[in-house]
């Protein structure tokens, strides 16, 4: 997503995982770490010269 | 612009029948356990700040089903347009209407229509000004260069055509115009057995 938004013409992009989040189901959060899965924040801005 | 091919628009169209019914069961029975928090507990989880959730109306809280927080980092100021990506029942918009004030404006942007015009009642309720529209992610109703900053939260990680939609939201923001948006990402390419299953898709 990250690289989308900069291909996308954004500039500036961050991010940060999002500290807390889990999903609530043990089962699911074990599918979702052993995929990498996680909660971002993002920003970014659309160029003023755009 | 990328067009899906019939197999994936068979499989977008799909999963987004298996995203309508998802959040529209969140909605309807949200003392429901989910497989992700939502709610109170998660607008808490990711620091939402307590008097937001007093304030908010009930049905709007207890619908949150959002990823994190992205009104830590978005920097609000008063008279801003504001678009909320995939707007729900309606907290992440009335949030955002208290910050921008009278003179800004909120547009949801949902795929259900009923759960937009619940989003509106909600923000009624509090006098928080937003209008929803309903539509798609991929297919933004409004013009060219008309927000100031686009809102999301857990929302763009669910459509197949990601691309298009961060080409959308540059469309829609003003030159100068920013995004603050937390979305689920994963490190590896998912199986095409989660890719192939709505329902995986969808959650």
């Amino acid at each position: 997503m990250f690289r989308l938004l900069e291909e996308s013409g954004f500039s500036r992009v961050r991010s940060a995982v999002v500290p807390r989040f889990r999903f609530r189901k043990a089962s699911t959060q074990a599918s979702a770490e052993a995929f990498g899965v996680k909660a971002v924040m993002m920003t970014a801005l659309k160029p003023a010269a755009s | 612009m990328t067009e899906p091919t019939d197999i994936s628009a068979s499989l977008e169209g799909v999963l987004k029948d298996e995203i309508l019914r998802m959040y529209q069961e969140v909605a309807d029975n949200s003392r429901s356990e989910f497989h992700f928090f939502h709610g109170r507990e998660a607008a808490e989880l990711f620091e939402y700040a307590p008097e937001w959730l007093d304030r908010a109306p009930a049905g709007a809280v207890d619908s949150f089903a959002g990823v994190g927080n992205p009104h830590l980092r978005s920097n609000l100021q008063p008279g801003e347009t504001v678009l909320d990506l995939g707007s729900g029942a309606g907290l992440d918009s009335i949030i955002a209407s208290w910050q921008i004030g009278p003179t800004g404006a909120v547009i949801g942007l949902d795929l259900n229509a009923s759960m937009c015009r619940k989003a509106e009642a909600n923000a009624a309720a509090t006098g928080a000004r937003m209008e929803c529209r309903t539509g798609a992610m991929e297919s933004i109703p409004v013009p060219d260069s008309a927000v100031d900053v686009v809102l999301s939260n857990g929302v763009i990680n669910l459509s197949f055509r990601k691309r298009r939609v961060m080409e959308e939201l540059f469309r829609v923001l003003k030159p100068g115009g920013r995004l603050s948006i937390t979305d689920i990402v994963s490190a590896k390419q998912l199986s095409q057995s989660i890719v192939n299953d709505p329902k995986l898709w969808a959650s």
